[in-house]
């Protein structure tokens, strides 16, 4: 499909820094994305959430950029901002009106290069006292809210990087120094580290020399020996019990699947949608809609470079029993794996798949966070055909074979019950 | 280093922005369409506003629009409630249906190249709903569930309980969208059926149509597919009664929080009030965005919160002001009044650098709020909903830079009304009923999540 063929042009400045530029003229706007190599599978068991409380660091201002500054700058010139940190990666990304081009690259290059001068003990305080309430919110202020954290622990060996939660242990965020922030900054924010993405209306010379003018005098350094980790794999079947303080049971299977962007990881998705994907799908029809057992029912497929995870979550009515939830859904799977899917079914997914590609293409911040994407993980900016090939080339046969390789496995089953009250 | 970083670079000549053509049209059965034409992708979006929200509820039937907004598409036409959706699933294309205080929404997204049977799909919904007892019975029980699942939400709780604190307990707009679990149970089918002749009318209905298909394509398929709706509209206008409130501190209990969950505000004019992009521009500067003084205070000063935010909120009869933030238990009362201090600074005035920086950042942020077809529907429905002049948006830019600092200063005066703050606290009240009441902020009470006196 013509559409999803993104012309881009890529290029690397001499110290390592990648660049990809994208113009589409459609509005005046640019959005500059830059992704660096390092998430939360680089730390430690004893050093969790360093990845994602350094991306908040990079908001703190840098050499030429004071405190509250970079909102400001980005803020005045009328665009938007943020980052987000995965177990893979850490991103940064601005969208402006396109006249504001060199303000975005002056401020990506600012903090890229020289960060550490601006670095204070003050503001990593006053980031923690953040981080750490982000995950009071987020996490142990939500009802079921450490169901995430417990099944990561139960899946992975206790020295795999997926066994924690990307936000970290609040322990650990609380114990961090300068000098772990520094040199946390020293190995990863390296130029070698990291692809610049400049995507919308501009002109490419001009904005090459830009580039160059703000980033290539930025020195790499040697980046740390990366650590391989063996596949994961469960030997038999785990099951947990937690109160919490909710009103209704929730049952919630893991098993370890495929990496990121793979065709079984493909195949895993359309699983997940013809399993909850929607009205019909099967473990929603027949949990919520035909024997009103469950509130809800989800799938998803969660991937990673070293690992991916399969999820089912259900929650139980109110006084309905959760074996028979596990029961249905465990049937379903079993049911896949020997009698496959109907043409139908295949067709719903892959139509709503590519849908959703192609709306996907609407925002161009959205879409250069695409391009760092495919890059990183395909080597290939321009892989959005790829991409859809991997979810139209799933057939009946392949979803059995998947299914049986992945999901009539041994797996993690967290089961999350109200408390039971004292008197 | 061959240049100066320490200099801040300066933007390029202005940009040049064109704001989509807005078309007008009617349709014979009286429905009024908004439609933006786009053509960089083959996509179609398509929303339907009604204005029957759970406003017109009748007493003790609380939650009857949102329950009607989920039964219109549990099968239409030739469909049962699961082939219809399996109909618009096979085309890629999806099918929402909501509802809130003042309206009920339908949207559709498709591919144009699917949009006539789409269109054809929504029709049916639209014109020939089922309203099967068996399919109003399972929304309902889904309902009740819900409600109960509500009780773990802190942020809804939050929610539930300002809104009936600042609008009082006789008022549409307290009421839940989705009602209460005795008003739930007491609707019937009948009544979705009546509500479907009585609210649901082209008369009080915009369609907005946004994507990549011609004006005269897009009303002959209108025409064609929604010329048999033509209900009578027989909505029966809701009474509003208005509280005043005295400053107070209402604590809903969660025993155990790790947080407090906060609302600080009270009930502000509705959308066509005069002061309307004052009020948006002193907003701007107190807490609309992340460098405003509230959440440079909480999150980057003091570090108590992940964001704290302020905001006016616009109903079609009624509006509110609210803070709102969740910090730990510890800080609950520091963080109450960092945000009082707060409303009381703003209110002897703003400088000329905050109002230039609020200026720019809203004038030079608009393009991009016309970058998705979901951006430029929600923009169109806004016209919709508050009944704005179609030249809006043509205006808009002008009405930002012409607001004064005295205009935004008198906003503050006018609008952030100190002794009326209702503080709603929702979290441990074993850690905190204490400390507020020493602080003497206001009188300090025991709620639920209806705003009621506990003892």
């Amino acid at each position: 499909m013509n559409l999803l063929n993104i012309k881009y042009e890529k290029y690397k400045l001499s110290n390592g820094l990648e660049v990809i530029l994208h113009q589409n003229k459609n509005l005046p706007l640019i959005a500059v994305n830059v992704w660096y190599k390092v998430g939360s599978a680089y730390e430690k068991r004893g050093k969790t959430g360093i990845a994602h409380l350094f991306e908040h660091m990079m908001f703190q201002g840098s050499e030429n950029a004071a405190k509250e500054m970079h909102f400001r700058f980005i803020q005045e010139a009328g665009g938007t901002l943020n980052g987000s940190t995965t177990f893979d990666r850490t991103n940064y990304y601005e969208k402006l009106p396109t006249n504001f081009l060199e303000l975005a690259l002056w401020l990506e290059s600012d903090r890229m290069g020289f960060l550490l001068p601006a670095l204070t003990l003050e503001k990593l305080n006053n980031q923690k006292g953040v981080v750490l309430n982000e995950r009071l919110e987020k996490y142990e202020n939500q009802p079921y809210g450490l169901a995430w954290e417990k099944l990561l622990g139960n899946l992975y060996h206790e020295n795999h990087p997926y066994s924690w939660p990307t936000i970290g242990y609040l322990d650990d965020i609380k114990s961090y120094s300068i000098e772990d922030v520094s040199s946390f900054f020293k190995n990863y924010y390296s130029p070698s580290n990291a692809c610049l993405v400049v995507a919308g209306d501009f002109e490419s010379a001009y904005c090459k020399d830009l580039i160059e003018k703000y980033f290539g005098e930025i020195n790499s350094n040697e980046l740390p020996s990366k650590n391989s980790y063996e596949i994961p794999s469960l030997e038999k079947n785990i099951q947990m019990k937690y109160e919490d303080n909710v009103q209704l049971e929730r049952i919630y299977f893991a098993w370890h699947s495929d990496k990121a962007y793979t065709n079984d990881d493909a195949g895993l998705d359309i699983i997940s949608d013809v399993l909850c994907g929607s009205k019909n799908s099967r473990l929603y029809k027949k949990l919520v809609y035909e024997k009103e057992i469950a509130q809800d029912v989800s799938a998803m497929q969660i991937s990673g470079k070293l690992s991916g995870i399969f999820m089912i979550v259900a929650t139980a009515k109110p006084g309905k029993d959760i074996n028979e939830l596990k029961n249905d859904i465990l049937f379903e799977i079993q049911n896949l794996q020997k009698n496959g899917v109907a043409e139908r079914e295949l067709v719903k997914s892959k139509n709503g798949i590519k849908s959703s590609f192609i709306y996907s293409l609407q925002q161009i911040d959205n879409l250069a966070d695409h391009l760092n994407a495919y890059n990183y993980y395909f080597n290939e900016p321009n892989s959005f055909i790829k991409d859809l090939k991997r979810y139209e080339n799933v057939n009946n046969e392949s979803v059995k074979s998947i299914t049986e390789k992945y999901l009539i496995r041994p797996n993690v089953q967290l089961t999350i019950v109200p408390h039971v009250k004292g008197l | 280093m061959n240049f100066d970083r320490s200099k801040i670079p300066q933007p390029l000549q202005e940009i040049n922005f064109t704001l989509p053509e807005i078309k007008s049209f009617v349709l014979s059965n009286g429905l009024k369409v908004l439609f933006v034409q786009r053509e960089f992708l083959p996509i179609i979006r398509m929303n339907l506003i009604t204005g029957c929200g759970s406003i017109f509820d009748p007493k003790n039937k609380n939650g009857l629009a949102n329950l009607f907004s989920m039964m219109i598409d549990e099968g239409a036409g030739d469909y049962n409630a699961l082939e219809l959706s399996e109909e618009f699933d096979i085309l890629g294309s999806s099918f929402s249906a909501s509802c809130n205080h003042d309206n009920i929404f339908l949207s559709v997204r498709t591919l144009s190249e699917n949009f006539e049977r789409s269109l054809e799909l929504f029709s049916l919904i639209v014109q020939k709903p089922h309203f099967k007892d068996l399919d109003f019975q399972r929304e309902r029980r889904k309902i009740e569930v819900k409600l109960l699942q509500q009780k773990d939400e802190p942020e809804e709780l939050a929610y539930l309980a300002f809104g009936h604190l600042v609008h009082g307990k006789n008022n549409p707009y307290a009421f839940p969208v989705l009602g209460y679990d005795d008003s739930v149970n007491n609707i019937n089918n009948d009544e979705i059926k009546d509500f479907y002749q009585n609210n649901f009318s082209p008369d009080n209905s915009h369609l907005i149509v946004v994507g990549n298909i011609s004006e005269e394509k897009l009303i002959a398929s209108l025409e064609t597919y929604l010329n048999k709706w033509s209900s009578k509209l027989n909505l029966i206008a809701p009474i509003f009664e208005f509280v005043k409130n005295k400053k107070s501190v209402s604590i809903l209990n969660k025993e155990g929080a790790v947080q407090t969950e906060l609302r600080v505000g009270h009930r502000s004019s509705s959308r066509n009030t005069p002061d309307y992009f004052s009020k948006t521009i002193m907003n701007t500067i107190l807490g609309g965005q992340f460098t405003s003084r509230i959440n440079l205070n909480l999150r980057e000063a003091k570090g108590f919160t992940y964001g704290a935010t302020s905001n006016f909120s616009y109903y079609k009869n009624s509006g509110e002001f609210c803070v709102s933030t969740s910090v730990s238990t510890e800080n609950t009362l520091a963080a109450v009044t960092e945000i009082l201090n707060e409303l009381e600074n703003i209110k002897t005035g703003v400088t000329p650098q905050e109002l230039n920086f609020a200026r720019s950042s809203i004038v030079r942020k608009f393009p991009s709020q016309f970058e998705s077809d979901g951006q430029i529907a929600s923009n169109l429905s806004l016209l919709a909903i508050q009944n704005l002049p179609y030249d809006y948006f043509d205006k808009y830019l002008d009405n930002i830079r012409n607001v004064s600092i005295v205009e935004v200063n008198q906003a503050a005066v006018n609008n952030i009304l100190l002794n009326e703050m209702s503080i709603v606290l929702v979290g441990d009240k074993n850690k905190l009923s204490e400390s507020f009441v020493s602080a003497e902020i206001g009188e300090v009470k025991i709620i639920n999540e209806k705003g009621e006196l506990i003892s």
